[in-house]
């Protein structure tokens, strides 16, 4: 009985007391991203990237007096699951914001999450297309990401320089698969006409056994590859096509996206890396082309104890960045004030300016390209000369 | 009519895959057919493996022949944790319901994974292929790594030593007695706690082997247990669980199949496996060379 009047006393208690003023509430922002799995190797190092941004920020004391919380969530990187929890941060956890999602699957899900509650969702991953297409587009959604568009024609420009006519592609069969490859094959064909598609191989997502396709391809005797199987599959796609001299018998004539050439990558391969193809990379760790890069990466590397720091950790460094500009401008944490500011915001980023596009929200992000080599600086293959593509003249 | 020599390429990557699947598959069949538990977790087994080898390597390096080193001492290490996870654990679930085994399994495998993600982390691992294997032979214009044909043999290899152990030997001839009747063998005096860590210890070192051999030419992540325990499965369900030789016949033709079905079904070849074991299933549920369950 004692104990229950004390109970009450205080749950009266708790309601007497004046609701504190919001300059002492943190802002919270939730983060839905795989942090389990093979897709954990981007997903963990983005979340870091923004924890980094969220330390930093709140170090000089937030924005508008208040400092950011960051809650992350493990989506699994899957769709239902990623929507799952982006409800549950926004009902139960009472985020302000949502910035996260890495797949081509969950953006675009978590996407109307964000429409059906009016939250801003700023996604640093996800590339496919259909996330800011006209018909899906929203007020509430933007990307700092690249896009499939961008990236697959990017590499088209490359190819395009090469002394080649006959060219295969080797891809995921789901969406960022098919989309950078499409984007791919009708960019290249419009600069280059006399160029022949001669082969396309769709292994499934995470395929384990490229054999059958490298062979396969290889017997339509392409004179270059393009690629997207990334991440850590690239290495165990390019460890068996190096076994079986796919490279060599394309004189290296190949194009790696879906961030085949990061220094993570390279790293983990060290003298099994196929060292003179082409590939890409969201930030590399050795580019130090300007001071705000370099002081970025001296930063990165303290912050995760690591000589080589993450390539990946720059996404979700950018998301926040851009967040946190347009809280800012906003002068507000309301997410309608905070989408309108984000139309068109350019922020200063450790990669340079980049500005969201008022006509779909997206960013101009490019990466960057370059033919891999090795260093004697480094035990693993570098791009050099590295070689930021600006996506600008890419995007409709 | 396709090149000849990229018909024999693709034999050959075929064969390949079949003798890894084997490998992994020949430890699941083993433990369903003598301890009587589907061992969810055994193609965390492998993974382990794997990333046991990618350790002993950073240790040790692969060059002069310490690539073999690193990899039975991964295998090893595997068999080890095998022991102690059929000694303090396993012993619990036979004879149980189908459902707790299950459920047992499948929380070793998420326990292990977190693990092994705790110890090594997110990012993708890689191990070179042994200096005295990375060369290639060119066979009818095709070319074929060394390191592929090693493991072409190896797989009948291990298939006869082990079916001569089964068939020839006193362990052997305990370990099929094991499978068919459990108390009498006991009866008789053979120590059937020791016999089935024994099995187990045994599994676990194919799981463990078949990791680590196959670290040179993949990539070793976090997710890779999940991937091949399906695989696994399959071989073992085309092949009849528990049989061994249909172990191997299954994992031959899961090899093949995904091998040659990317030329008929460019992309459904993995469709064209389903659709083998979903008709095995129909026509014979027991396996091509599995024994029907009472």
């Amino acid at each position: 009985m004692h104990r229950r009047t004390l109970l009450i006393v205080l749950l009266v208690a708790a309601f007497l007391v004046p609701p504190t003023a919001d300059a002492q509430k943190p802002i919270k922002v939730g983060m839905p991203m795989p942090l389990s799995g093979p897709p954990a190797l981007f997903g963990e190092p983005a979340t870091k990237g923004a924890m980094m941004f969220i330390e930093e920020i709140n170090a000089k004391g937030g924005v508008l007096g208040r400092k950011f919380e960051l809650i992350t969530r493990d989506s699994k990187a899957d769709a239902n699951e990623a929507v799952r929890q982006a409800r549950e941060l926004i009902l139960k956890d009472n985020v302000d914001f949502l910035v996260g999602t890495l797949t081509s699957a969950e953006g675009p899900a978590v996407s109307v999450v964000a429409k059906e509650n009016k939250i801003v969702f700023i996604a640093p991953i996800p590339k496919t297309d259909q996330l800011t297409a006209p018909d899906k587009l929203h007020p509430y959604v933007f990307r700092v990401a690249s896009t499939t568009t961008i990236e697959g024609r990017s590499a088209a420009e490359i190819v395009a320089k090469w002394p080649v006519k006959r060219v295969a592609t080797m891809s995921f069969d789901y969406a960022y698969g098919q989309d950078v490859t499409k984007a791919f094959v009708e960019h290249l064909k419009k600069i280059k006409p006399g160029v022949e598609i001669v082969d396309q191989q769709w292994p499934k997502l995470g395929e384990q056994d490229y054999n059958p396709f490298i062979n396969a391809q290889m017997a339509k005797k392409p004179e270059a590859v393009f690629s997207s199987i990334w991440g850590g599959f690239f290495v165990t796609y390019s460890k068996q096509a190096k076994a079986v001299g796919m490279f060599d018998a394309l004189k290296y004539h190949f194009i790696g996206v879906g961030e085949a050439a990061t220094p993570e990558t390279a790293k983990s391969m060290g003298a099994d890396y196929p060292v003179g193809i082409w590939g890409n990379s969201y930030d590399a760790f050795y580019w130090g082309e300007t001071a705000a890069h370099k002081d970025y990466v001296a930063r990165l590397s303290k912050y995760l104890k690591d000589e080589y720091p993450s390539s990946w950790a720059i996404q979700g460094y950018i998301g926040m960045q851009f967040l946190a500009e347009a809280i800012k401008k906003a002068n507000s944490t309301e997410s309608d004030k905070v989408a309108k500011a984000l139309l068109g915001l350019t922020v200063e980023t450790p990669v340079g300016p980049l500005t969201i596009r008022e006509k779909d929200h997206q960013a101009n992000r490019g990466q960057l390209y370059g033919k891999t080599v090795m260093d004697p600086k480094y035990p693993f293959a570098i791009m050099k000369p590295v070689q930021y593509v600006d996506p600008t003249k890419f995007m409709d | 009519m396709p090149d000849p020599s990229f018909v024999f390429a693709q034999s050959v990557s075929g064969l390949t895959a079949a003798m890894f699947l084997f490998l992994i598959a020949a430890g699941l069949s083993l433990i369903f057919g003598v301890l009587r538990v589907l061992n969810f977790a055994h193609g965390t087994f492998y993974m382990l493996g794997a990333y046991a080898t990618y350790q002993l390597v950073q240790w040790l390096g692969v060059s002069g022949g310490r690539f073999w080193l690193t990899a039975v001492g991964g295998a090893l290490a595997i068999a080890a944790l095998g022991g102690l996870v059929e000694r303090f654990l396993f012993r619990r679930l036979y004879g149980k319901d189908e459902l707790y085994q299950l459920l047992f399994t499948y929380a070793l495998a998420l326990i292990l994974s977190d693990a092994a993600k705790m110890i090594w982390g997110t990012q993708q691992k890689s191990v070179s292929r042994p200096p005295e294997l990375t060369g290639a032979f060119h066979i009818f214009g095709a070319i074929i790594p060394h390191y592929n044909l090693f493991i072409i043999l190896l797989g009948p290899a291990i298939a006869l030593g082990f079916w001569l152990v089964l068939q020839r030997t006193r362990v052997g001839r305990y370990i099929r007695a094991g499978a068919l009747d459990r108390e009498t063998l006991g009866a008789l005096g053979v120590n059937v706690d020791a016999l089935y860590t024994g099995v187990f210890v045994l599994a676990s070192f194919l799981g463990g082997l078949g990791g680590a051999l196959i670290s040179p030419m993949r990539a070793t992540t976090p997710g890779m247990d999940t991937e091949v325990i399906v695989e696994a499965f399959v071989v073992v369900v085309i092949g009849g669980l528990g049989s061994f030789w249909g172990t191997f016949l299954g994992a031959l033709i899961y090899g093949q199949v995904l091998s040659f079905g990317i030329l008929f079904f460019p992309r459904f070849s993995i469709f064209a496996v389903f659709a083998l074991m979903a008709a095995v299933l129909i026509v014979r549920p027991w396996g091509l060379l599995g024994r029907p369950l009472r």
